[in-house]
């Protein structure tokens, strides 16, 4: 996926923002949204630490919000 | 230098937490009180991992050093402090050790270079090529002789290093309204050799009746580095580039300073689509200015020579080593997408993510990673998980380098202005899977293990033309993390009944004692204690003051010392999981986590250092500017406690446990000045590396407001010696303490405590270089005597309440010190237990 694309799909993202194209989801409805691992991250302190290996073995890391420490150099 | 940017690197994770959060809050609506497993309130966790890599290939040559491996350990929490104010907290260390390519170099080059015959190799980063009209580099008998024909091959150059730890702690403060939150956070990560600090803002926002979630923030990160350079490769290494930053130390070494900045924003999106499937998208930014070169990185640079007519080859290329260069700005971009869906007819969830990264430095990355989690029932869930990524090289990164000059008259404009052989900037694939297997307690306990296996291979990347597989290798990982959910403990209706569990409330022992109290049939408590210990100071003979002429002469049985500790610090992060079975035994695992650091100098009056033994003395110079660190998983006790008496006022138990040797005994010092390390010295092992008997026995009174207790406790040393040749000397410990509780919550106490310690037995069976007291068995165990000054609080109320902490401050009151040894400072120890 180039950038261009990548525009595209948070553009029809941005779209469903009114409502349009995206389903009404009554509170009632949410169930199986709030389940444990229906979170988008059910294990953060996982992830934090397989994240913290790709970032010490990949040049990708940064990117975003750049907050922490650590060099990485070896 | 030791690990990185988690935070940073932690970038999609970190969205994800975010994000997860609000998603988590936009779902949370009145009414529907379903369980969210994401950013609970009062929540605490910890955490130990640990990362294994697989040996390079270097075509043949037997290395000796291991390949890096790190551990570990982190611990977190969330607190509510309002219902509308939330503070987390979250500490991390990490203690990596191992080889690491330095340079990247045609395989004639040689630069992995056996020594001892054929199992050790030292790094060699000049030497001579010969190269045809091509540039081709030819194969040679390794002594300059041609023997025709090309040899492409590349290999990385490795290198060793010592243990190195860093510490992060960071926190965040956020304020809740019912439809949005803003945060504030910052944090500071230390290494010997780097040093970062950084703030953050962020913010999200809920609308279309929380169907929709938009999350933004903003962060500043300053850096600074002083990096010493590798004694073993400095002469041979041109840092002409980095003249106005390199300092000149005393023993002639070189450290490099830089400082660097960096800014970054991002804006995420989470959408509900359906009443089964969510959509989450993220875009970042970040802008970096300053020195962003790995210090400790070299290219390889061949200048070269025209051949004299005749030759069988076109070039001779005189092989030097630059540090590497790096542009001072980087501006990356990343977007991601990603889809969660919700599968009714197997309760799973199916979640794909993309992630597209781009930078200035010419670096274009793909990463796409899919997971299924899966409940099993009984509170277990599994979650396989599959990622694949891919980067482009970037445009600098360069194996080696050649140049049509003479490195005598070198003219730095003939190079290109920047280069690197990192082979994290060049071209390669990555795939990787693991599994994450979870178990929901009641109560709100949980406990999450994960692996995961993982391949670089220049060849897996995407559209082909990646690095050659010199560079390619593997690495694992695993880790266990506990949580403890303090809102869901209340919420199950148990809350309070701590108090029914553990027999002596309100007469805590003081917070340095352990095994002082029992739980009551059915009992769970979960802990955490913390050690610090600190000497420094003055020498020690037995209990007199002793200078250095007495340590050269006698500290090292018979041979002169060199060099005497300055100060030694030890952490120790433990674990506490109790639980009973009955009202009469309760039994115990306490895993834990350690680090060490020493510093050292030079005793006056020591002879030369070359009179050391084995040539170890080539390493004084990088002792005394360096210190030393090591850290990791330590040895873990099992422990049974008998209930013998429990008669109102008065209880006495009795405790048999096993320590187990998990920490490692055989951490080496890098090899440097073509001498090797050798094995660290006994006291900055992880581990007695025996199986140890500890027995214990508990007498606890209390009395109104008063509270009393005594303790008799000691380690057996059940085998004669550990895998490295020596066991410790065995322990015997007594101590006696008297509280008084100041409030309903908090209460003061006082202790007076005796320990005998003997020395060590045999010695190491490998090679330790012998500089200074701490490297022989003789100095280590004495008679202490300590006198401990300590608080304990429980928290009386709220969502809290149950929580015990203590802290006790331990003063050396006596000391008398088998052999030579450094004075102590103290002890500190913290607590924290829950008992429900």
């Amino acid at each position: 996926m180039n950038p261009a694309d990548l525009a595209k799909a948070v553009a029809i993202m941005v779209a469903c923002l009114g409502g349009a194209g995206c389903a009404e989801v009554a509170p009632w409805q949410r169930g199986a949204l709030a389940k444990p691992h229906m979170a988008l991250d059910p294990y953060p302190m996982q992830s934090t630490a397989r994240a913290h290996i790709y970032s010490s073995r990949e040049a990708a890391a940064g990117g975003g919000a750049g907050e922490g420490g650590g060099c990485g150099c070896y | 230098m030791a690990v990185i940017d988690h935070k940073s690197a932690a970038l999609p994770a970190k969205t994800n937490t975010s994000l997860q959060a609000l998603t988590a809050a936009a779902l949370a609506l009145p009414g529907l009180m379903l369980p969210a497993a994401q950013a609970a309130d009062d929540e605490f966790g910890v955490q130990y991992g640990h990362y294994q890599e697989t040996e390079r290939n270097l075509y043949g040559v037997q290395s000796k050093f291991r390949p890096i491996e790190v551990d570990t350990v982190q611990g977190s929490g969330n607190i509510k402090i309002t219902d509308r104010v939330k503070f987390s907290f979250n500490y991390i260390q990490d203690t990596w050790s191992g080889a690491t390519p330095v340079a990247t170099a045609p395989f004639e080059l040689r630069g992995n270079r056996p020594t001892d015959g054929v199992t050790g190799a030292t790094p060699l980063v000049t030497g001579k090529l010969f190269f045809d009209s091509q540039l081709n580099p030819l194969r040679t008998d390794g002594f300059t002789n041609l023997l025709g024909g090309v040899d492409n091959r590349l290999v990385h150059t490795m290198s060793s290093a010592s243990p190195e730890t860093r510490k992060q702690g960071d926190f965040k403060l956020g304020y809740e309204w019912d439809e949005a939150a803003i945060d504030v956070g910052g944090g500071i990560s230390l290494e010997d050799d780097f040093e970062s600090r950084f703030v953050n803002l962020g913010g999200r926002l809920d609308f279309n009746q929380k169907l929709t979630t938009l999350s933004g923030g903003l962060s500043y990160t300053a850096s600074d580095t002083q990096a010493r350079l590798d004694h073993d490769i400095l002469p041979y290494v041109d840092t002409g580039a980095f003249d106005s930053q390199i300092e000149i130390t005393g023993e002639n070494g070189k450290i490099v300073h830089g400082h660097r900045k960096d800014w970054g924003a991002h804006f995420g999106l989470t959408q509900v689509l359906s009443t089964n499937a969510l959509l989450d998208a993220g875009l970042g930014y970040t802008y970096g200015i300053g020195y962003m070169e790995n210090p400790y990185k070299v290219v390889e640079v061949a200048f070269l020579q025209d051949a004299s007519p005749g030759a069988d080859y076109a070039y001779l290329g005189q092989v030097q080593a630059f540090l590497e260069q790096r542009p001072n700005v980087r501006h990356q971009l990343s977007g991601n997408i990603g889809y969660k869906h919700y599968l009714d007819a197997f309760d799973a969830a199916l979640h794909f993510n993309y992630r597209y990264y781009h930078d200035d430095w010419g670096i274009n990355a793909h990463t796409f990673e899919a997971d299924w989690g899966q409940p099993l029932g009984h509170g277990w869930t599994v979650t396989p998980r599959i990622r694949y990524y891919s980067q482009d090289a970037a445009d600098f990164y360069t194996p080696y380098l050649t140049t049509q000059q003479n490195y005598a008259d070198l003219n730095r404009k003939l190079l290109p202005d920047n280069f690197s052989s990192d082979h994290r900037l060049s071209g390669y694939g990555a795939l990787s899977g693991g599994i994450t297997i979870d178990k929901q307690f009641a109560k709100g306990v949980n406990i999450g293990l994960g692996f995961e296996y993982y391949t670089h291979q220049g060849g897996l990347k995407l559209g082909g033309s990646g690095e050659g597989d010199y560079a390619d290798f593997d690495y694992w990982a695993v880790n266990g993390a506990l949580k403890v959910n303090l809102e869901a403990l209340a919420a199950s209706g148990d809350h309070g009944s701590h108090a029914h569990h553990q027999h002596h409330h309100g007469a805590m022992a003081p917070a340095g004692v352990m095994f002082d109290h029992m739980l009551g049939k059915g009992g769970f408590m979960v802990g955490y204690r913390y050690m610090y210990g600190s000497q420094g100071g003055d020498m020690l003979h037995g209990s007199n003051l002793v200078g250095d002429q007495a340590i050269v002469a006698n500290g090292c049985g018979p041979n002169p010392c060199f060099v005497k500790p300055n100060s030694m610090a030890m952490h120790m992060h433990m674990l506490d999981i109790m639980y009973a079975p009955t009202d009469w035994l309760n039994l115990m695992v306490m895993p834990q986590f350690m680090d060490m650091s020493m510093t050292m100098r030079r005793l006056s009056g020591a002879p030369p250092d070359d009179e050391a033994p084995d040539g170890g003395g080539a390493h004084i110079p990088h002792h005394v500017e360096n210190g030393h660190e090591t850290g990791g998983i330590s040895d873990m006790g099992v422990y049974a406690l008998f209930e013998v008496l429990d008669a109102g006022h008065h209880h006495l138990h009795m405790g048999l446990g096993l320590s187990i040797p998990f920490g490692d005994v055989d951490i080496e010092l890098r090899r440097n000045h073509q001498v090797d390390g050798g094995l660290i010295h006994y006291g900055m092992q992880l581990g007695s590396g025996t199986l140890d008997f500890k027995p214990s026995v508990t007498y606890t009174g209390n009395y109104d407001s008063w509270s009393w207790g005594a303790q008799l406790s000691g380690t057996k040393r059940l085998e004669k010696s550990g895998e490295t040749g020596y066991r410790l000397g065995d322990i015997f410990q007594s101590t006696a303490w008297g509280g008084y509780n100041l409030t309903h919550w908090l209460s003061a106490n006082v202790r007076g405590v005796y320990t005998i310690q003997g020395a060590i037995d045999g010695q190491f069976n490998q090679y330790i270089d012998q500089l200074g007291p701490m490297d022989y068995p003789m100095n280590y165990g004495g008679r202490f005597w300590d006198v401990g000054f300590g608080l304990n609080a429980m928290v009386p109320g709220g969502d809290l309440a149950g929580n015990a902490l203590g802290v006790e401050w331990l003063q050396p009151v006596g000391t008398d010190y088998n052999g030579y040894q450094l004075d102590r400072d103290g002890t500190l120890s913290a607590t924290w237990h829950y008992a429900f």
